[in-house]
């Protein structure tokens, strides 16, 4: 007995160690055993962080479905809590344990996913391409299955790659909530206001009324996260006219750097009338907010509403199930599309051009893992996930927006529809660290209404045109400074272009050839027009991008009297 | 030690032997060569490097596989951050040069050798000098006039002149351009090169010319065969808005404002384009009014 202790002591570490493994080794095959019926040859995992109600439930709906065509395979899944997600989507991937399909997206940074996504996933560009099998019958029959959706799957398309990694299943949208019931009790009305002015008069009764306990009712609940989303949807898309100034490179879209340029030279000022209406319409709104948002949290501004105290919150379509599970039973539960001012508006009329536009983009996404031993399987499954009929099926469970073109989504879920047409901001003042600190000070004490925009502008417009020629300079430099990367790139993308044969050969060296001349040829072009622009300083006489200059108006001139002879002739 | 710890210690160590074997049996130089390759593109170039010493070890007679492993090493060590060694890199990347001088390999190591000084650490703040950069790609230029490097050189050297944007570096370029379009007809690079000319022909101020090269552009881009749906959104956009606010041919840049609404109708620039269409309406209908052009 006494030699049986005396051996225990001795190896009682191994004995600890030897211990756990065993216990950890059962533990993973008892796990991976469980509840698996008689008859399964594949066993497939998917990862994901979606513990929201409705989720498991859907995956696990379609996974029968998809049992009922293909008996042999069993879909397991793995939901693991979001704060944790990206530890262990890393130790699964390094350890050559991770899931066969898994959601990517949250948990690391982009960097060190763009090392994971060479690493540890599978490209899938020469699948995307090829129709999915599962629309047969449909008006989907023979299209490549990227183009059935909304967005044409870009958001599975990693730019740095080069390569489709992701396949979405479903959209995400901001839109306002609002409570129906406490909305027709205080104004009265019984469907929401769309237009901006019928909004704010809606706000200002909802504010002169009080509760049963003499408490004033909040008629938008809000934080700094929420007043991001205002400002974002409702606010800066009024600064569009902007683009016709100072898009110099004449792309559609203004950038930091032709903003600076356009406000250094005079071509533009914080005084041009879309810019202004941008902060007017921001401070009518932050007047109907709670007072002390910018200091609350998410959570906070959600409980305000939950318990029936603000009528407005705007929010995605990620919180629509949670804030419908509290509003069962209490209030009906309503979405509405931000409201707008019309052209009629006597304030932002004669500055508004449109709605916002918001781009299709689908998320929700899943990658194939290099450790997956039914790779076709994986892919197959995700092909059935993606069909017009099984997304529509599987968003209708959770209550998202389906991915694909041609599904129908709840009602709710239709106020999410995204506005494809529509104007977009402008007034992009980050630069580099100074000026990014500044504007955030001055925006903060206008939202909380500590001064007003004129007093922002005293204070901002000679310390973003006293920095700015610095930091674009170094915005120019860094721009130096990353072109390694892209060599590092090229220079590992030649070498797989030399290891592929046939048509992928075919395709890499165009693409090769496509990479090299925009990452490595054109990549300083723009920002030399730029420096020139900046350089020239103030032109009064210089035609604004999206003008006709006299010159030009000759030529169409001379061109429609051209057309005119030739119509003669004819 | 007891005997059974020292047993515990000998299957500790098995695998490691048993690895350690595995590593020293699969010597096979081009396999090596590949392996570096893929932990290269994976960003792992301490890996790739062993990789690469490894088959240059395997392969001590000249070959092209010694090149090729040479050139590996060469790019990692230019390439790699942190951690990069410039020097042994230019080093070995003559090396190639010396082992095969016309070997494909030879004209990318003279075209990394080109680009070496754009890349050290200090060059975003003192670029390298424009003159020396324009020789060091005319060398390679000069050496291999046909190979993709060599394009890839006459490019570079044309684009860092037109970053410039002098008037006088923009003509020689233009003219360069033009001439390499006309002795490369069947270079895979022409779409890059008209992208380059209608720069050109922007600092010029050649609208007409920055039309065409735009058009230019885009029917010698290469179509990719596996991917059929390229991106053009942007190139039709270009197209339109060069042809509307430059050349005034209205004709052109309705076409392209439509094929944009028409093919990409998700795309951002499409509220402005549909409002560009009406403008060119409206002024159409505001010449025509004008006296004295017949209008009816």
């Amino acid at each position: 007995m006494k030699a049986v202790w005396a051996w225990l002591k001795s190896h009682y570490p191994l004995l600890v160690v030897g211990v756990t493994f065993c216990w950890s080794a059962v533990a993973i095959v008892s796990y991976r055993k469980q509840a698996v019926p008689p008859g399964v040859t594949t066993v497939l995992r998917i990862g994901h962080w979606q513990l929201e109600a409705g989720v498991r439930e859907a995956f696990n709906q379609l996974a029968a479905e998809y049992r009922k065509l293909h008996p042999e395979v069993w879909i397991v899944q793995d939901a693991i809590p979001e704060s944790t997600y990206g530890q262990w989507m890393t130790t699964q991937l390094m350890g050559g344990t991770a899931p066969d399909i898994l959601e990517v997206g949250i948990g690391v940074p982009y960097n060190v996913l763009l090392g994971f996504y060479n690493r540890y996933f599978m490209p899938l560009t020469a699948y995307v391409n090829q129709p999915n099998p599962y629309n047969a019958g449909t008006d989907f029959e023979g299209e490549a299955w990227r183009k059935t959706y909304k967005d044409g799957m870009r958001n599975g398309y990693i730019e740095e790659l080069q390569e489709f990694m992701l396949i979405p299943l479903a959209q995400f949208g901001v839109r306002i909530f609002y409570n129906k019931t406490l909305l027709k009790k205080l104004t009265g009305l019984e469907k929401p206001p769309r237009e901006f002015r019928e909004f704010l008069t809606a706000c200002e009764t909802i504010r002169k009324q009080k509760d049963e306990r003499g408490r004033a009712y909040v008629p938008i609940t809000a934080s700094a996260y929420h007043a991001a989303q205002w400002d974002t949807y409702m606010c800066a898309p009024l600064t569009f006219r902007a683009v016709r100034l100072v898009d110099f490179n004449r792309d559609g879209l203004v950038g930091t750097d032709e903003l600076f340029v356009g406000l250094k030279t005079g071509r533009i000022d914080f005084d041009y009338p879309p810019f202004e209406a941008r902060f007017r319409m921001l401070r009518h709104l932050t007047d109907q907010f709670q007072s002390g948002f910018t200091g609350l949290g998410r959570d906070e501004a959600v409980f305000l509403f939950a318990q029936q105290r603000a009528v407005f919150i705007t929010t995605g379509t990620w919180d629509a199930g949670s804030l419908e599970e509290q509003a069962k039973g209490v209030f009906e539960l309503g979405i509405m599309d931000f409201p707008f001012p019309t052209a009629a508006d006597p304030e932002f009329g004669a500055v508004v051009e449109g709605q916002r536009f918001e781009r299709p983009a689908s998320s929700f996404s899943f990658a194939l893992t290099r450790t997956c031993k039914n790779p076709e399987v994986a892919l197959d499954f995700l092909r059935f996930l993606s069909s017009r009929r099984n997304n529509e099926e599987l968003n209708r469970i959770i209550g998202w927006i389906p991915a694909i073109r041609g599904t129908r989504m709840s009602l709710l879920m239709s106020a999410f529809e995204p506005h494809l047409e529509g104007v977009y901001s402008t007034m992009n003042t980050t630069l580099g660290g100074e000026t990014i600190i500044k504007w955030q000070q001055v925006f903060t004490l206008f939202q909380i209404g500590q001064i007003d925009y004129a007093e922002l502008v005293r204070d901002f417009k000679p310390f973003y045109l006293g920095k700015g020629t610095a930091e674009l300079d170094e915005i120019l430099r860094n721009r130096i400074r990353g072109m390694v990367r892209d060599e590092q790139f090229l220079a590992g993308y030649r070498a797989k272009v030399l290891a592929a044969t046939g048509a992928e050969r075919t395709s890499r060296e165009i693409k090769y050839h496509q990479l090299m001349t925009a990452r490595l040829v054109v990549r300083d072009l723009g920002a030399a027009l730029i420096r020139k622009r900046l350089a020239e300083g103030e032109s009064s006489t210089a035609t604004a991008p999206y003008a006709f200059s006299p010159a030009v108006i000759e030529k169409v001139r001379a061109r429609m009297g051209m057309e005119r002879k030739d119509g003669d002739r004819l | 030690m007891t005997n059974s710890n020292r047993a515990f210690g000998l299957l500790l160590l098995a695998p490691l032997l048993v690895t350690g074997c595995q590593v020293a049996r699969a010597p096979d130089p081009e396999k090596r060569i590949a392996a570096g390759w893929v932990r290269f593109s994976q960003g792992d170039f301490t890996l790739a490097l062993a990789e690469f010493e490894s088959a240059l070890a395997a392969l001590p007679k000249p070959s092209p596989a010694r090149v090729q492993a040479l050139y590996g090493l060469a790019t990692t060590w230019n390439l790699r951050r942190p951690g990069e060694e410039p020097d042994r890199a230019a080093r070995l990347y003559r090396e190639v040069v010396d082992a095969a001088p016309a070997d494909d390999l030879a004209a990318w190591s003279l075209l990394a050798l080109a680009r070496m000084p754009l890349l050290a650490p200090g060059a975003a703040v003192k670029p390298p000098e424009a003159a020396a950069l324009d020789q060091a790609y005319q060398a390679v230029i000069d050496r291999f006039p046909f190979h993709e490097a060599g394009e890839q050189a006459f490019l570079l050297q044309q684009a860092a002149r037109l970053t410039i944007s002098r008037p006088e570096q923009a003509r020689s370029a233009l003219a360069a351009l033009d001439e390499f379009l006309k002795t490369h007809p069947k270079t895979s690079y022409a779409s890059g090169a008209w992208r380059l000319i209608a720069h050109a022909c922007q600092v010029l101020n050649l609208p007409e010319r920055r039309l065409e090269a735009v058009l230019k552009e885009w029917q010698t881009t290469e179509r990719d065969p596996v991917n059929p749906g390229q991106e053009l959104a942007l190139t039709y956009w270009n197209i339109a808005t060069i042809a509307e606010f430059e050349v005034g041919d209205f004709g052109v840049a309705r076409e392209y404002y439509r094929k944009l609404i028409r093919e990409y109708p998700a795309e951002q620039r499409v509220f402005l384009a549909k409002q560009e269409l009406k403008r060119m309406d409206e002024l159409e209908a505001r010449l025509r009014a004008e006296p004295g052009t017949g209008a009816p």
